[in-house]
This record gives C-alpha cells, sequence and structure tokens, in this order.
C-alpha cells in the first residue's frame, strides 16, 4: 500500500469488509506493528516519536466501547489525564465538547446505560480530547439511526471546516463518503485500487452520468458521440440514453446540438452515477 | 518529561481503578466479606487446635500478608482487565502514557485497598485473637507492608503481562497465581519444612523474606540473613523485569494483532 494524506485533508477510505479499512487505522494509531514498510504520521515515524505521535493523533471506532462504570464525564475526564491534560483545562474541553456533541444531558449517565447513538458521540468526543492534529475516524456512523448519523456527519464537516486538521474516515456508507470527503482512497485485499476526487475516479472508471431524453425528430447520433466527455449513446425509437462524464458540463452542448438538429424534446431526465457504482465497480 | 503531566497520567489509573472499584458490588467482597471469611476460618482453627501465643501470632501474620497481598495484586491486574472486560483496551494504548503510569497508579490504588485490609484484620486480630500486628514497631509494620505491596505489584504486573501475551485466558491468573506463590512462600508454614526443590524456589519470591523479616519480632529466627536486602533487592529486580517484559509482551501484542483482538 502507497498511500499519502496531506495535512488538512478529509481523506475517506472505502473497500469491501476485509479490504483492511481498519488495520489501516490501526497501524496508523500505531495498535498494530506492519510486517514491512514504513509509516509516517505527521510527518514522523513511530519508532523514533511514538510519544509525540501519539499526542497529536486520536481514534474514534464505530461500535463504541468504553469503561462500563464511568459517566460519560469520567470517561472524557480519564482519557484526557491519559494525555496529561491539566485539571482546568480538562474541565474546559469536556464542557466544550459535552455541548458540542449534545451529550450535557447524558454528562452522568455511565456508559452502560448509554444508547448506541450516544455511545458513538462519546466516542467522537474522546476523540477530540486532546484536540488532534490527526482524527482517524473508522465507521463514525455505522449502527446509527439515519437522524443521528446525519448529526454525526455534520459534525465531521464541522470539524474539518478550519482546516487545520487532518480528517481519515472509512466508512462503507459511499453517500457519506460523497459528501464529506474531498478524496477517497478504494482499497481491496490491502491494496489501494484508485486514489482521487469521487468525481476523477467516476471519470478513471467511465461511470459518469447518464442523460435519458424522449424526443421528436431525427436524432443527431454521430453529432453527440464526436462531444468531448460523451462516453456513448443509445438510441431506442424516440427515446435515447446518453452517458456522459458530467452532465453539467455536457448538457448545454447536447441540447444546442438537438436544438440545431430541429429535434424537439418532450421529456429529460438525469442519473447521476454515485460513489456506489464506483465502490461496485473496485470491489467487483 | 514534565512532572505535572507525568502525575496526570499516573491521576488517570488511579482515577480509573478507583471509581470502577468503588461501583462494583464484587471489588467490596474482596476487600470485607472473602479476607475476613479468610481470616477468621484460620483465626478460629488456630483457637480450636490450642496453638500457644507464638504458633497464632505465626499463622495470622500469613493470613493476614494473604488477603493484603491477594488484593493488593488484584488492582494492579485491574490496570488491564477493566479495559479488557469493557472492551476499550486500545483507547488506553494509543494515547502517550507508559508502562510505569500504569503500574504506579494502579499500585496506589492496590495499596490503598490492601491497606485498608490489612488495617480491618490488624483490628480484627487485636479483637478477637489478642493478637498485636504492632509489637515490631512502626518502622518495621512499614517496610513490610511496603515489602509485601511491592510483591503484589510484582504478581500483578506478571498477571499483565499474560494477559497481553495469551488475551483472555490469562486472566485466571489474577486469581490462582498469587495462590501457587503464597504455597510457596511459607504463609503457614515455615519454608524450612518444604521439599529442597520447592524450599529453593520459596527463596526466589521476595515475599518469602518479608514473612520472616516481620515474624522474627514474634521470636521465630529466620532461615537465611539479611531477609529484608534479599526481599527488596529481589522484589525490585523482579519489577524491573516485569516492566520490561511487559514492553515486550506489548510489542508483541501489536505485532500479532491481540491489542485489537482484546478490543473486539
Amino acid at each position: 500500500m502507497d498511500l499519502s494524506v496531506p495535512k488538512g485533508a478529509l481523506w475517506g477510505v472505502l473497500g469491501p469488509n476485509g479490504a483492511g479499512k481498519t488495520t489501516l487505522l490501526s497501524i496508523i494509531s500505531n495498535l498494530l506493528t506492519p510486517q514491512a514498510g514504513d509509516v509516517l504520521v505527521l510527518g514522523k515515524d513511530f519508532r523514533t516519536s511514538g510519544w509525540e505521535i501519539c499526542s497529536r493523533i486520536n481514534l474514534s471506532s464505530g461500535h463504541a466501547n468504553f469503561l462500563w462504570s464511568l459517566t460519560v464525564r469520567e470517561n472524557l475526564d480519564y482519557y484526557a489525564m491519559l494525555y496529561g491534560i491539566s485539571r482546568r483545562t480538562r474541565r474546559q474541553r469536556i464542557d466544550t465538547l459535552l455541548d458540542l456533541l449534545d451529550l450535557r444531558e447524558f454528562a452522568r449517565s455511565r456508559f452502560e446505560e448509554l444508547s448506541t447513538g450516544t455511545k458513538q458521540k462519546l466516542s467522537l468526543a474522546k476523540a477530540l480530547i486532546n484536540d488532534p492534529e490527526l482524527l482517524l475516524l473508522d465507521e463514525p456512523t455505522v449502527g446509527l439511526d439515519p437522524d443521528v448519523a446525519f448529526r454525526i456527519r455534520g459534525l465531521i464537516a464541522d470539524l474539518h471546516r478550519d482546516g487545520s486538521r487532518t480528517i481519515l474516515l472509512t466508512t462503507h456508507n459511499m453517500r457519506e463518503a460523497e459528501t464529506l470527503c474531498e478524496q477517497v482512497t478504494f482499497i481491496k485485499d490491502g491494496i489501494v485500487r484508485a486514489s482521487g476526487t469521487p468525481r476523477e475516479l467516476k471519470r478513471e472508471l467511465r461511470l459518469g452520468d447518464a442523460i435519458s431524453i424522449d424526443f421528436a425528430g431525427i436524432f443527431p447520433g454521430p453529432s453527440i458521440e464526436r462531444i468531448d466527455g460523451v462516453y456513448g449513446v443509445e438510441v431506442s425509437g424516440p427515446h435515447c440514453r446518453i452517458r456522459v462524464d458530467d452532465h453539467r458540463e455536457r448538457l448545454p452542448e447536447i441540447l444546442g446540438r438537438l436544438a440545431s438538429a430541429g429535434v424537439s424534446i418532450h421529456d429529460l431526465r438525469i442519473q447521476e452515477s454515485d460513489l456506489e457504482d464506483v465502490f461496485l465497480a473496485f470491489a467487483k | 518529561m514534565h512532572l505535572r503531566s507525568e502525575i496526570t497520567k499516573t491521576r488517570a489509573f488511579i482515577f480509573k481503578n478507583w471509581t470502577m472499584t468503588k461501583r462494583n458490588v464484587f471489588t467490596l467482597f474482596e476487600i470485607l466479606f472473602w479476607p475476613l471469611v479468610g481470616f477468621l476460618s484460620v483465626g478460629l482453627l488456630a483457637e480450636f487446635a490450642s496453638l500457644g501465643p507464638e504458633m497464632k501470632a505465626f499463622i495470622l501474620v500469613g493470613i493476614v500478608s494473604m488477603s493484603t497481598v491477594q488484593v493488593c495484586q488484584l488492582d494492579v491486574s485491574y490496570v488491564l482487565l477493566y479495559d479488557v472486560w469493557s472492551k476499550a483496551i486500545k483507547h488506553g494504548f494509543i494515547a502517550p502514557v507508559g508502562i510505569r503510569h500504569q503500574l504506579l497508579g494502579s499500585c496506589i490504588v492496590g495499596m490503598l485497598r490492601g491497606g485498608m485490609v490489612f488495617i480491618i484484620l490488624m483490628g480484627a486480630s487485636y479483637a478477637l485473637f489478642d493478637f498485636d500486628f504492632t509489637v515490631p514497631g512502626f518502622w518495621a509494620l512499614s517496610l513490610f507492608l511496603l515489602g509485601i505491596f511491592l510483591s503484589a505489584a510484582m504478581v500483578g504486573a506478571f498477571v499483565c503481562i499474560l494477559v497481553l501475551t495469551f488475551g483472555n485466558r490469562a486472566e485466571v491468573a489474577a486469581w490462582s497465581l498469587v495462590s501457587l506463590m503464597l504455597l510457596l512462600c511459607g504463609i503457614y508454614y515455615p519454608v524450612s519444612i518444604l521439599p529442597g526443590w520447592a524450599a529453593a524456589l520459596a527463596e526466589t519470591i521476595p515475599l518469602t523474606y518479608f514473612l520472616e523479616y516481620f515474624r522474627e519480632f514474634y521470636g521465630f529466627q529466620p532461615t537465611s540473613t539479611n531477609v529484608l536486602a534479599k526481599g527488596f533487592g529481589t522484589v525490585l529486580a523482579y519489577l524491573v523485569l516485569d516492566v520490561f517484559l511487559m514492553k515486550i509482551a506489548l510489542h508483541r501484542a501489536k505485532k500479532t494483532g491481540l491489542l485489537l483482538r482484546l478490543s473486539e
């Protein structure tokens, strides 16, 4: 695997079950020692700067587990102490995180009493306790109700907004990756299959978007096919389906040529490909 | 290395062990029920057997020491076991903390709980069996307690090594390992009655020397000279070895993926 994530990026790691996503995050967080190769985290090597790296990164996992008898506040206090944070700073930071993640009402509830969604919020709060420069999120919304997942996604986007924090996120949820991540990397069997922006990956796979048109007149097939960015044209009677790299860029020219050819349009539908299509293509 | 940060990290483990302990009824049994049941059983047996004051002293020093060591070593083991049982062990090892913070923090809680057990049983000894633990004096008692607490830390750390090497299967060692050690170091009998090989093994256990040191004040001659120095020498050597082995075990657990499996 050869992967380099720039500072300040919100980077997604996608792949089927067993692809090695969690293994990758575990290696980056020094929970797992790689059998070969070098891993630089924040430009440093764990073998020589482990202590420093540990204090500048943190990890939140899906299916969060913490000390069962400790309350939400106590769990956060405990993990803050592990980072050597002073009492006053701990108190301020915990209060901020309780508000940020809507955990205030659960501050005195024991971990064992929390719902799955609240546990996940605690996991995210714990991962932010040392204000990490590199935040590793391992399937942060797995198993959550859609509304809670939506809120968590919003929080992740907010955390990245100022650009000072690098976020590496693994997910199965393609919509989540497409919404949140500027760049994504597909891995399978521990190997990077593709890396880039969602748009670049769609282009690489020639997935693009589909424009379906119901028309009247003589369809200028060859003329449309010659437009840059058009992958293919299928015409069947008064219907046609045009596959393009990006409908936003290609539609004006297509419509212009259809108008020039005297074709009248009765109906037009656009179907965008998403990362799910890319995922399926790479997972094959 | 900042002293304040070091203290905060050590306090984290004191906080964790103490809070988990006070919220679990089982741990209350550990410091009250089992030690008192064991103490009363042995004390009453000594009364029934009409043992003389010296023999009674020998037996009571043994049972009180055993209970104290057991509770203290459990706390050191708990520093990992609470995380293993919570499936949260990885969060601790992501943070910039060292084995020294874990062992020191948990040992302080162990000393507090072990100290409670010792005080309760010391009071019970005086009230029920007319046996005074303060005869050797404050300093001798303090040195003896320090010795048994360090012995407990040594065993607890070894349990942590086993957990990091063999995973959940090794947690039974938290309750069984110390019993094996107590069998050899002469809790209820002098090590001189053990067969040669067992007596030789007993000499490698620091608790043997601390028991002999304390019993000397009640008229029992130790089997060797400088027992206190030998006790502290061996226990400190074992603790250094524990830290070294724990680092190796942790390194191995990261290589084999055991650390992750313990979190699943």
